[in-house]
């Protein structure tokens, strides 16, 4: 008997992969955004050790430089290598845009989850102070943890994700609560699970579908948050290139070198644009109610 | 719905406090707060002696105290940089940005609008995709780096509008003057918006197409453009208006990085100069007055529910 339930679970999940693929196959800029997102971590976790050139090794004698085949997208004004940098930058930005989304997407499913499972009084006073960070305008409160706390990357990472938490938790709020009294985590519940075990194993996987969509477009938004903070001179510091740093480098050079601007930008863009298109497919393959 | 009104207004005052709370001890009891200003004056008599300046000779929780009392009368306290009072620094400041963002939420919401009605009558086909394709684009672009392109173009390249400033420098207030700086930040901080707008109208128009009473009117014979004017648009604008606190965190946030890239004058540029002078008194004030707006715009929305949506008049 047990055998018989567990070999038709493992079938219905493998019905529910083929789904899955079957669906994403329908989704064509889905998949041209999940391959340029693959290419995109490649070329940043491997990219570096192929390349000639430092990105932090400034040489003087060749500042400014057009794209050449000794450097593809040209130097900048204190001669280091564009492409190099690009690279390098590439690995912080898309680490602090992940990474703070991990952040952003543990406190929210935690702190709405919590609401929303529990109910009453918890659910009132955890639910207020998502309404406090709510009111709050993302850039403010970042502002307000960077002068406070400064700007170490890892802070930068913390405090990205506390932008982007609150409205996580409004939505894990709304799933927990759908659930919590759905039959089988009643079922569970009449054979003595204690909370979290509800919680975890049960209502979690419900939330998976809509937290897969928002994280992934919550990633593009910590991208660009990021790249804001950078660009304004509050995120990462030189010399570590992040895409957002290079940018404020570039508007110095804005009349002499305009070009300097345009491939951080593409990249931020080509990158931010990609989740987006992702999450949106992900959202129709997942979701076809929405 | 007096009652209702009544329970909104105290939860918007809540948050508020709790803001107040947050950010207060947030930047008071940070390792690189306020008193590591202090520990870098040499002497001990100098160092109380800016101490007590700021007030830091008293534990905390005192000092939030006389802080929150001082700013529900209007004083935000003394700017350590520049001397002058917050709450001056911001009344300069906070007009400009709120010209710069209604008039990015005018452009926006017109345009998103419209663009979402026709992404839903048309829903599937070649114009929805295109809207779809524009406002994906406008979540994606950081507008930082939108601005700097749209400098380059048309201030660099094809001299058509000032690069940077709020009023060209030496004339009086000329309207039109003022109307050509506001242009290009206000375009860019529109194109960042949209998206939302054009998402939410695009879902509610489509889920009012569907309805009963728009099949009725449809077969009553009316035409396409009267059935959306007086059937369709007033639902439509309902989400569009919920979501109004949300879009007025979205225009501070965004605020604050044009604002810097057009040398715009207004509070989001305020609180980076802030931010990078370690301006604690200021930062406090301008994320309150921030958090102040979205708060009083929730509660107009709540407002606005009532007129928009007769139901709740009796709800």
């Amino acid at each position: 008997m047990a055998e018989v339930l567990v070999t038709r679970s493992v079938t219905a999940r493998h019905e529910r992969r083929s789904r899955f693929f079957a669906r994403a196959l329908r989704q064509p800029m889905g998949l041209i955004a999940f391959t340029v997102l693959v290419l995109m971590v490649l070329m940043v976790v491997f990219g570096p050790a192929f390349l000639p050139h430092s990105p932090t090794r400034t040489s003087p004698l060749e500042t400014l430089q057009p794209s050449s085949a000794e450097h593809w997208l040209g130097t900048d004004e204190l001669g280091r290598d564009v492409f190099a940098r690009i690279v390098h930058g590439g690995r912080v930005s898309l680490s602090v845009g992940i990474f703070s989304m991990l952040v952003g997407l543990f406190i929210g499913i935690a702190v709405g989850g919590s609401a929303g499972y529990f109910g009453g009084r918890t659910e009132s006073v955890l639910m207020r102070i998502v309404d406090t960070f709510m009111a709050i305008p993302a850039f403010f409160l970042i502002l307000v943890i960077v002068t406070s706390f400064g700007n170490h990357p890892v802070t930068i990472v913390v405090t990205v994700g506390v932008g982007f938490w609150a409205q996580m938790a409004r939505s894990a709020h709304a799933e927990f609560k759908r659930f919590r009294l759905a039959d089988f985590v009643e079922a569970s519940r009449a054979l003595g699970s204690h909370h979290l075990r509800l919680m975890l194993r049960h209502i979690l996987p419900q939330v998976i579908p809509q937290a897969t969509v928002l994280a992934t477009l919550g990633v593009g938004w910590a991208i660009l948050t990021e790249a804001g903070l950078s660009y304004l001179g509050l995120g990462i510091q030189p010399p570590l290139a992040s895409w957002g740093n290079m940018l404020q480098n570039a508007q110095a050079y804005l009349f002499r070198a305009p070009i300097l601007a345009v491939w951080p930008g593409l990249f931020i863009a080509l990158t931010v644009l990609a989740f987006n298109v992702l999450g949106n497919s992900l959202r129709d393959i997942l979701d076809p109610r929405a | 719905m007096t009652q209702y009104l009544a329970r909104r207004l105290a939860q918007g005052l809540a948050v508020l406090f709790l803001v107040s709370l947050l950010t207060f001890f947030l930047i008071n009891l940070a390792p690189g707060g306020p008193s590591s200003l202090v520990d870098m004056s040499t002497t001990v008599a100098e160092r109380n002696a800016r101490y007590e300046l700021f007030g830091l000779d008293r534990p905390v929780h005192e000092r939030y105290v006389s802080w929150l009392a001082g700013a529900v009368q209007g004083d935000l306290g003394t700017s350590i940089n520049q001397g002058l009072p917050v709450s001056r620094l911001l009344a300069q400041r906070l007009g400009a940005t709120l010209v710069l963002g209604l008039t990015a939420l005018v452009i926006a919401g017109v345009l998103g609008i419209l663009l979402g009605i026709v992404a839903a009558l048309r829903a599937n086909r070649w114009p929805d995709h295109l809207v779809g394709t524009v406002a994906t684009l406008g979540m994606s672009v950081p507008n930082f780096w939108l601005g700097l392109v749209a400098i380059i173009l048309f201030a660099v390249q094809l001299r058509w509008l000032p690069a940077s400033g709020i009023a060209s420098i030496g004339r009086g207030f000329d309207l039109v003057d003022r109307l050509r700086h506001l242009v290009l930040p206000a375009g860019v901080l529109a194109f960042g918006l949209m998206p939302n707008i054009v998402r939410v109208t695009r879902a509610a128009v489509l889920e009012v197409k569907a309805t009963d009473y728009v099949r009725t009117a449809r077969s009553k014979g009316l035409r396409d453009l009267k059935v959306l004017r007086k059937h369709m648009l007033r639902n439509a604008f309902v989400p569009v208006t919920a979501m109004l606190g949300l879009i007025t965190t979205v225009l501070f946030s965004g605020s604050v990085v044009i604002e810097s890239v057009f040398g715009y004058a207004g509070i989001g540029r305020l609180a980076i100069e802030a931010a990078n002078g370690r301006d604690y008194p200021v930062i406090l004030g301008v994320t309150m007055v921030a958090a102040t707006v979205v708060v009083v715009v929730n509660l107009i929305v709540d407002l606005l529910y009532v007129v928009i949506d007769p139901r709740m008049r009796h709800g």
